[in-house]
């Protein structure tokens, strides 16, 4: 009775494991689409092209469809930045920032030489803990850097990694700026 | 009636003859009707089940991983290992949980392959989870540190210092590590029993430092996904099994009960009976045979556990089921040495019953009691109630002398009583022949198994005594074309 059981076992195993498939491949289609649109939320050209070659393939930055914004790269590059000190107004985005659980990446909006707004463009989002870590952090820092007017703030508690590249980013746009 | 005491003579002995001839093996179809079939056929059910259980365990939690779209996030080598830490760490997770649950002493699994079967399965998983939590861990600090592009070791560190819960994890890991290792066999005998107990017990304080970054950190388990559900509710189910049935039950039968020790008498040299005085013992009928967990409430004993298997069938006469139980106990050890100088009194809580020594455990109308040693005395029990009709049963008792058959005036009444057949097998074991159970004299004339029971391949046989030796006569017994389903081993010697 043994083959039976064994039997058995192994034809219920496979079985699960092929509607898990099954469900799985659904998912990963339905996902890819929902992470576009998290990720795209707020501005028109931030999805990065398959981020570097450490880019754990997150389904966001795959999935949506436009990659005009910048690529991996550090650095930044101010839309509309002038010279001038003081008088310093646009949007600088800051540099992308790859972490294990997704990169990051803000863009600042500056009139008369302060943050006036703190925008991400990507957070991690490599998996939904990753999304609802990001979707708890991100207001707690666009808060502080607003009213601290720099990227010197304490880190979210339980959002170490995004804290950090958010505000390294934060830091780069905040260099493009020139503030 | 039929009762013979044949004193190391086959009942259909044929001396002399080097080759028996083969017992033809029981057809197939034999098992399909006498009076323990159906419940046969329920406890093979039960087993497949179980089975069944286990292994599609193991398959759901690759496939809930599955299910939340994990081979699509494999697009990279660091996303390649990382996904393997993933399922190496669910799939070792489900081991645990399993390992666990044997040895919850849940009455379906007890009551389907007995308490020593589950121990055994318990045992086998340890090295598999070990090695299934070991490579999680290495897989994942790779497949993150090659995403941070940092190497494995700086990435664990990163690990423990930057991610909350983690460092919980790394110390679940060693702990998993020294209660696996301290559990190996060869360490296991260098150490005392009770230091092997205690680093075991951290087996638990491994599962519960495991936890807390299995909900935090891992993707899987986040915060709205029905995977998270699923989870929880098998650790719960897991914890709550744990507490119930190692905890709350046994509470509760040593209330119940209230056994306090009655009599303590010699039977022989350095071996006691144990009798035992409580209420409600109607509600243990059948358990004789089986073993229960006793503690001996008096300073110095009551944290020692003894498992012993009661060697008479519980007596219940009061009006609210006050009886006897009775355990007959042979000076093996430290802790049962000091059992033989217990005084009358002494309060007593037990676990139980456990095991399939039962009438549970049969199959077929015959039966053959097979015991040596201290292993005669829940035979002594099983013999009193399991049923057979007259000439139905044989009991062969093994031992170095005739006073190392304990109980064998109980168990020769008990056979007069019954109409069994009893083989007393005594004499010094054949030294040249390893493999054998016989005394020397029984094996130099050629007997075995089928000498004594020719209608043994249409048995239960029931086997209790020490490791070496019951392995030599399930050898015999199978040789002669007894099933494994047909035999039933207890364990006495832990």
């Amino acid at each position: 009775m043994k083959a039976r059981g064994a039997l058995s076992a192994a034809v219920a195993s496979a079985g699960i494991l092929l509607a898990g498939w099954q469900a799985g491949t659904q998912v990963a289609g339905v996902s890819t689409t929902n992470n576009g649109s998290t990720t795209a939320a707020g501005t028109s050209g931030a999805g990065t092209s398959g981020g570097g070659a450490s880019a754990s393939g997150s389904a966001g930055s795959s999935g949506s469809s436009d990659s005009s914004g910048s690529s991996g790269s550090a650095g930044s590059s101010g839309t509309s930045g002038s010279s001038g000190g003081a008088s310093t107004a646009g949007t600088f985005k800051g540099s992308v920032v790859q972490t294990r659980f997704g990169a990051v990446q803000v863009q600042i909006t500056v009139s008369a030489g302060k943050i006036s707004e703190v925008t991400a463009l990507q957070l991690t989002d490599d998996d939904r803990k990753s999304i609802q870590i990001s979707n708890r952090a991100a207001p707690l820092l666009r808060t502080e850097v607003l009213s601290a007017q720099s990227a010197a703030v304490k880190t979210v508690s339980g959002a170490t990694v995004t804290s950090n590249a958010y505000l390294s980013s934060l830091q780069a746009a905040i260099d493009a700026a020139n503030l | 009636m039929k009762t013979q005491l044949l004193p190391a003579t086959p009942a259909t002995g044929r001396p002399g003859q080097p080759g028996l001839p083969s017992i033809p093996r029981a057809p197939r179809g034999r098992t399909d009707h006498g009076r323990f079939a159906r419940q046969h056929r329920q406890r093979l059910l039960r087993a497949d089940l179980l089975t069944v259980i286990a292994w599609t365990s193991v398959a759901a939690s690759v496939a809930l991983w599955l299910a939340d779209g994990g081979t699509s996030a494999v697009t990279s080598p660091a996303a390649l290992f990382t996904a393997a830490g993933i399922v190496a760490g669910l799939a070792g997770m489900d081991l645990v949980l399993l390992m666990l649950l044997l040895v919850a002493r849940i009455p379906f699994i007890d009551r389907t392959v007995g308490h020593d079967r589950a121990l055994e399965f318990h045992r086998k998983l340890g090295k598999p989870s070990l090695y299934l939590l070991l490579a999680h861990g290495m897989f994942i600090a790779v497949g993150y540190g090659m995403a941070d592009g940092l190497d494995p070791i700086s990435e664990s560190i990163a690990l423990w210092t930057l991610v909350p819960d983690m460092w919980l994890a790394f110390v679940s890991m060693a702990l998993f590590v020294a209660v696996v290792v301290t559990s190996l066999v060869a360490v296991r005998r260098r150490f005392p029993y009770e230091f092997w107990y205690v680093v075991h017990l951290l087996t638990y304080a491994a599962v519960g430092t495991s936890l807390p970054h299995q909900f935090s950190a891992g993707g899987l388990f986040a915060e709205g996904t029905w995977q998270r559900w699923y989870w929880l509710a098998v650790c719960i189910a897991t914890g709550a099994a744990l507490l119930y049935c190692r905890i709350a039950q046994p509470l509760v039968a040593t209330f119940r009960h209230r056994l306090t020790v009655s009599r303590v008498t010699g039977v022989a040299p350095g071996v006691v009976n144990i009798e035992m005085t409580g209420r409600h013992l109607g509600r243990l009928a059948g358990a004789g045979g089986r073993f229960f967990v006793w503690r001996f409430l008096a300073p110095g004993l009551w944290w020692h556990p003894h498992p012993f298997s009661l060697s008479a069938e519980p007596a219940a006469y009061g009006p609210e089921g006050q009886g006897t139980l009775r355990i007959t106990v042979r000076n093996l050890g430290r802790g049962s040495a000091r059992l033989v100088r217990l005084r009358p009194g002494t309060k007593v809580a037990l676990e139980g019953p456990y095991g399939l020594f039962s009438t549970a455990a049969r199959g077929r109308d015959k039966v053959v009691l097979v015991g040596a040693g201290i292993g005669i005395t829940p035979l002594r029990a099983l013999l009193e109630t399991t049923p057979f009709a007259p000439g139905q049963a044989t009991v062969l008792l093994r031992g170095h002398t005739e006073q190392e058959l304990y109980l064998r005036d109980e168990i020769l009444e008990l056979c007069r009583q019954r109409g069994a057949k009893l083989f007393h097998l005594t004499g010094p074991r054949a030294q040249w022949n390893s493999t054998t159970w016989l005394p020397d004299e029984a094996v130099r004339s050629g007997y075995s198994l089928p000498s004594y029971v020719p209608e043994i391949a249409d048995a239960d046989v029931y086997i209790c005594g020490p490791a070496r030796w019951a392995g030599n006569v399930i050898a015999d017994a199978r040789a002669a074309g007894v099933r494994p389903d047909q035999i039933h081993h207890e364990r006495f010697d832990w």
